[in-house]
């Protein structure tokens, strides 16, 4: 993963991407600045909580969708088990998918929780422990989504390859099939 | 795929359904559609087949997601329909229709979540007894909200200290909500984080009313009053859940933890003033 946007392409989502941004921008802005405007705590916790949970939820539903094509969710099966679903785009999507969304779509899912965790430890070295509630939620979603992502996108290669190796078995038993068939 | 940037978002995501739909008619010979059982408990949802032959879209059950998307399919295969642009509502069965959706289709399916999962968990209905099936699709967002209105509305009534009293009544929520689920799997009860964790925030919903009646009216009687009728309504809602998943004899110790709390919740909103 490097460091600069891929060249030569522009955003193909941009509005996605503006959402997908804005609300870490302004959840981790506002619990920033709020300390030197606002007094009371209250109203702290809520808008960042409530700005981080927006941004958790635009992040799974929306951006995840659209930027990078993955989707994960959790159900409960007939049984009672609690299972993991993955969900992709097949792979001729995914090689569509412009680079500089996913490129950025990745970078500030990590910069965001990055953040978090910086000001998780200036909150310790303080002991405040309201605020380190505060963080400690949107730390919660960040990861969560950081977390479910990634293994959507594994599971995603996994049946890639998956896909591939199928398609070859299949490609050469019919070939051998053909080949027996002429002969 | 890619657009100018005068593009909104909405017709951009139509013209990938419509790019993706088109690859899959292209690439699909067949499209049978799998179908789940149709399970009782659920509230009428759009309905979309699935189709399994592509190994990559997910032919699963389309299933409840955390805070997000969730479609029912019926128990009656559609036919293949033709590419439709409105796709949630459309019989086209695909995996990427989740992925591909509009956007205020998600809203709405998640709102629509919360509000089935606050009827099944704290109002009468026959699927109270089958408590496992019952909050099936859990979610966290109602119990988010359930509980950061409780706080507000404690923090309102308090005329000092408001910081501390929305602090601490969220934290105990939250703390005695996980607590709650540790102590049920620790006396080997059979439940699901989450779900337990979802149910406990929806019973919050009547001790929610009470807060709210409590801060229009500073009636100490009153307040006594209705708070111990919000009490009896969380307990009462949160008792067959809690109940159905440990041993018939453990079951007090499951259940007055979970009593207890809402007793010291509904002491806080009478004690405030």
């Amino acid at each position: 993963m490097d460091l600069n946007p891929p060249a030569g392409e522009n955003y193909a989502n941009p509005k996605t991407c503006l959402f997908h941004v804005i609300f870490k921008a302004a959840a981790l802005a506002f619990y920033i600045l709020s300390a030197l405007f606002v007094n009371s705590f209250v109203i702290i916790f809520v808008v960042t909580v409530l700005l981080a949970a927006l941004d958790f939820w635009v992040v799974k539903n929306v951006s995840g969708r659209i930027l990078v094509g993955l989707r994960w969710w959790n159900e409960i099966n007939d049984l009672g088990e609690s299972v993991w679903k993955f969900e992709s785009l097949d792979q001729e999507s995914l090689a569509r998918m412009n680079k500089k969304d996913s490129w950025l779509f990745w970078w500030t899912l990590y910069l965001a929780a990055a953040a978090w965790i910086v000001l998780a430890i200036f909150s310790l070295i303080r002991l405040q422990a309201d605020y380190l509630l505060v963080i400690g939620v949107c730390l919660t979603l960040s990861i969560a989504n950081i977390v479910g992502f990634t293994k959507c996108r594994k599971d995603a290669k996994q049946k890639i390859q998956q896909f591939a190796s199928q398609t070859i078995a299949s490609r050469v038993t019919s070939t051998i099939q053909s080949a027996f068939s002429v002969v | 795929m890619s657009h100018s940037d005068t593009v909104p978002l909405h017709p951009s995501s139509q013209s990938d359904i419509d790019e993706i739909e088109n690859l899959i008619h292209a690439s699909v010979q067949s499209a049978p559609a799998t179908v789940l059982p149709a399970r009782p408990p659920s509230p009428p949802r759009a309905s979309i087949p699935v189709v399994s032959s592509s190994p990559f879209l997910q032919s699963n059950l389309p299933p409840p997601p955390p805070p997000s998307s969730n479609q029912k399919v019926p128990s009656v295969p559609e036919p293949p329909p033709p590419p439709s642009s409105s796709i949630a509502a459309s019989g086209f069965g695909s995996a990427p229709n989740t992925l591909t959706e509009p956007v205020w289709d998600t809203v709405k399916r998640d709102l629509s979540r919360i509000v089935s999962n606050l009827k099944l968990v704290v109002f009468p209905n026959p699927y109270r007894e089958d408590p496992g099936k019952a909050l099936r699709d859990w979610d966290l967002w109602g119990p988010f909200f359930f509980i950061v209105f409780l706080g507000l509305a404690l923090s309102w009534s308090a005329s000092v200290k408001k910081s501390e009293v929305f602090a601490v009544a969220f934290a105990l929520l939250a703390a005695g909500a996980v607590i709650l689920t540790l102590n049920v799997l620790l006396l080997g009860g059979h439940i699901i984080f989450f779900q337990s964790l979802s149910l406990l925030g929806y019973c919050l919903f009547p001790l929610d009313v009470g807060a709210l009646v409590c801060l229009l009216k500073d009636n100490v009687i009153l307040k006594v009053i209705v708070v111990s009728v919000s009490l009896a309504w969380s307990s009462w809602a949160a008792y067959p859940f809690m109940s159905s998943a440990v041993n018939p004899r453990r079951k007090a110790l499951a259940l007055y933890p979970v009593f207890l709390m809402y007793v010291s919740v509904g002491f806080l909103i009478i004690a405030i003033d």
